[in-house]
């Protein structure tokens, strides 16, 4: 009797679950590509509408030739994926075409309105038919900084210290706090407004006149309540990153709730609040409505927040954008492009700042 | 070999724990975390608690028909303010808005989450998170310039279909014709088209809710269905859907919220009339309370305003009940939120 080998079988070199036919990845190439090509000819030669020919020629077409690919590779199970698959795709391009289009159509136009002067000039002296070569969106785009960076110096410490509370004390008020956190995320802007508007400016509780009138920092304030909850949702996220092994290293050496906070846990949490921060001040610098309920617009540049009317980049857009005029109407458009900028400009230093830490973490390891 | 010593001088008395703060430090600190959440509390409160103290007389002379009635009228002496189709002109913008928006935002988070190739995802990612902080302010630019003008003709393919000829009987779709059964001269202006801004804002909300609902689903629960012999198709029906249903409820929830509430965009693209209109989403006429403020904010008599504040006050207390809804319910979908 021979030995028996009893050594394993060498593994398949090719994973076969992985193996496509490849006269099926042809039939499926097929059927992404034909339907398209076959509608764009059906649509030319007939003269159809194109929104008509995408829904009653290309929808049917495509589902037509993925169904039965489907059917045919698959069998009766594929059917169910095929039309899984072109509704996901269908719908994630329309949602793509509008984000794209919005990006786009902001930045195609705001270009023709862009040069220097645009940046630096102020409003003065100019009436809706002015050319684009005088005035510009600087007085604007001081008043923005200005007000949102009064409104950033008080609500960026009270979100931050929210988030604490909620992350780092055992209070009882915590699930309220955080409940009320996220529905005050949803609060109308136009109703923050209102509510600045109640309180200081509008007569009330027997006085014959308000608080005080329109100005920049009644603006500030109307933006602290749109602020604060995106502040504290993104501040408590990145405190509950911090592993909890930490904070007990620091009880257990001794360290009382307040130092192990200040030494430990928020130099580590340092980039996620900065993030918290930047994407906050995103949050509020294109808000309208409130600033044109509590600031009173203005075309020359005012550097004083607390005092006489003020021009920010929203209200400017707003002040603009239905006008008749075709130069009024860029100078919107490049309004828009600044603010588009400046969001933009946020949410990169976000990334940047945000993952500068974990970085950090991988090159320790 | 070194002697031993004794060190039990140098080893600190047990101490007592203690769930109360010890030093002053301490208290200070958690004081002052408790004073800032507090204004959480009181923020609420006191725009409930002004937003009331003004409009109260508004409510007094307006009674009940300030919710239900459909006049506007500012003259000195006969004022009558109600804002019934506002309130009906949010909901309905609000109801397209979730119709046209949940199933792109759907497919958007499967197709990031388990479609697409990780590069594509990423960005589009990104993208979603950017339109999600696009201002209010530059969509009402967009949907003013570049959206009407589409849907509009959109709107005139429809309108082609609101009559319908069968052999016995002939009549119009209601959804699809006019309240007055005379052909319109414009498209513009229709809750079809704020119904779109409407979508176009909430689909990024709801997009990151589900999204983030997907990515943290058991992956486990997927494969074994799959090799049950689920198909992709069954295994999103039957496991996906069920599984997160409770957090893209509340990611809907969410949306509708900003949809409610949802004011200079659709300022710019709808045809304020008070006249209510109920169904008839091509006609260029609609009502949204939070435009309604800042279309008659700037030049509004004393009574004008307080009736604002009262719309204001309705139109807080539906979002507020609308979004604590949302929270509760996406806190609850999320239990590795909680610590």
């Amino acid at each position: 009797m021979s030995e028996l080998d009893l050594s394993a079988l060498p593994r398949p070199k090719s994973q076969p679950w992985q193996v496509r036919n490849p006269k099926n990845t042809w039939l499926i190439a097929a059927a992404s590509v034909l339907p398209m090509v076959l509608a764009v000819i059906i649509t030319l030669v007939a003269s159809i509408d194109p929104t008509v020919a995408t829904i009653l020629v290309f929808l049917p077409l495509q589902i037509i030739a993925t169904v039965s690919v489907g059917q045919y590779i698959y069998g009766k199970k594929g059917r169910g994926d095929a039309i899984l698959v072109i509704f996901t795709i269908f719908f994630s391009t329309l949602v793509g075409v509008l984000l794209v289009s919005v990006m786009f159509s902001v930045v195609v136009n705001g270009i023709r309105a862009m040069s220097p002067q645009f940046i630096s000039q102020n409003n003065v002296y100019i009436s809706p038919t002015t050319s684009l070569a005088y005035g510009g969106v600087g007085h604007a785009v001081l008043g923005t900084v200005l007000i949102v960076g009064l409104t950033t110096l008080f609500t960026i410490p009270l979100g931050i210290l929210i988030a604490v509370y909620l992350t780092e004390t055992r209070g009882r008020m915590r699930s309220t706090v955080r409940t009320l956190v996220q529905a005050m995320s949803g609060l109308p802007s136009v109703v923050s407004g209102l509510f600045i508007f109640a309180l200081l400016i509008s007569p009330n509780f027997g006085n014959a006149t308000g608080f005080t009138q329109q100005a920049g920092w009644v603006g500030s304030i109307a933006l602290f309540p749109l602020m604060l909850p995106t502040v504290a949702r993104i501040a408590e996220e990145a405190l509950r990153l911090v592993p909890q092994e930490l904070r007990n290293g620091a009880y257990a050496l001794g360290a009382p709730a307040f130092k192990a906070f200040w030494q430990v846990t928020l130099p580590a949490a340092r980039s996620g609040l900065i993030t918290a921060a930047l994407l906050g001040v995103a949050r509020i610098i294109g808000e309208t409505a409130p600033l044109i309920l509590t600031t009173a617009p203005a075309n020359n540049t005012n550097l004083n927040v607390f005092e006489g009317s003020i021009a920010t980049l929203p209200t400017y857009l707003y002040s603009y954008i239905s006008q008749a005029q075709a130069t009024s109407q860029q100078r919107a458009w490049g309004a828009a492009l600044v603010i588009l900028i400046l969001v933009f400009v946020l949410f990169s230093l976000a990334r940047v700042l945000g993952s500068a830490k974990s970085t950090k973490a991988k090159k320790r390891k | 070999m070194t002697q031993l010593q004794d060190s039990s001088g140098d080893i600190p008395p047990r101490r007592q724990l203690r769930t109360k703060p010890f030093s002053r430090a301490d208290r200070v600190f958690y004081g002052v975390t408790k004073g800032a959440s507090s204004i959480s509390i009181i923020l609420v409160s006191a725009i409930l608690l002004f937003l009331f103290s003004q409009s109260f007389s508004t409510f007094q002379t307006q009674g009940l028909d300030f919710i239900t009635g459909s006049q506007w009228n500012n003259t000195k002496g006969e004022e009558v303010f109600q804002i019934g189709p506002m309130l009906w002109g949010s909901v309905l913008i609000s109801i397209l808005g979730i119709i046209g928006g949940v199933p792109m935002a759907i497919a958007a988070a499967y197709f990031i989450e388990f479609m697409a190739p990780k590069s594509i995802a990423k960005v589009a990612t990104v993208l979603i998170d950017l339109l999600a902080a696009m201002p209010s302010i530059v969509i009402g630019l967009w949907g003013l310039y570049v959206l009407t003008p589409v849907v509009s003709h959109w709107s005139e393919l429809l309108y082609t279909m609101h009559h319908v000829e069968l052999g016995f009987a002939s009549f119009d779709i209601p959804l699809l014709s006019m309240a007055n059964g005379k052909d319109p001269n414009t498209f513009g202006g229709t809750p079809f088209i704020a119904g779109w801004i409407v979508a176009v804002m909430i689909v990024p909300i709801i997009t990151s809710v589900t999204r983030e609902i997907f990515s943290q689903m058991d992956r486990d629960l997927i494969n074994s269905a799959l090799a049950l012999g689920g198909s992709r198709s069954s295994v999103f029906m039957r496991v996906i859907l069920p599984t997160a249903s409770g957090g893209v409820t509340g990611g809907v929830l969410l949306g509708l919220g900003r949809a409610l509430g949802e004011t200079v965009a659709i300022f710019y693209v709808l045809n304020l009339v008070s006249d209510i209109n109920w169904f008839n989403i091509l006609e260029s006429k609609g009502g949204s309370i939070a435009s309604l403020v800042l279309q008659k904010f700037g030049e509004g008599t004393s009574e004008e305003v307080k009736a604002l504040m009262a719309a204001g006050l309705v139109l807080f207390v539906i979002t507020l009940l609308v979004n604590w809804l949302a929270a509760v319910i996406v806190n609850r979908a999320q239990p590795w939120r909680k610590i």
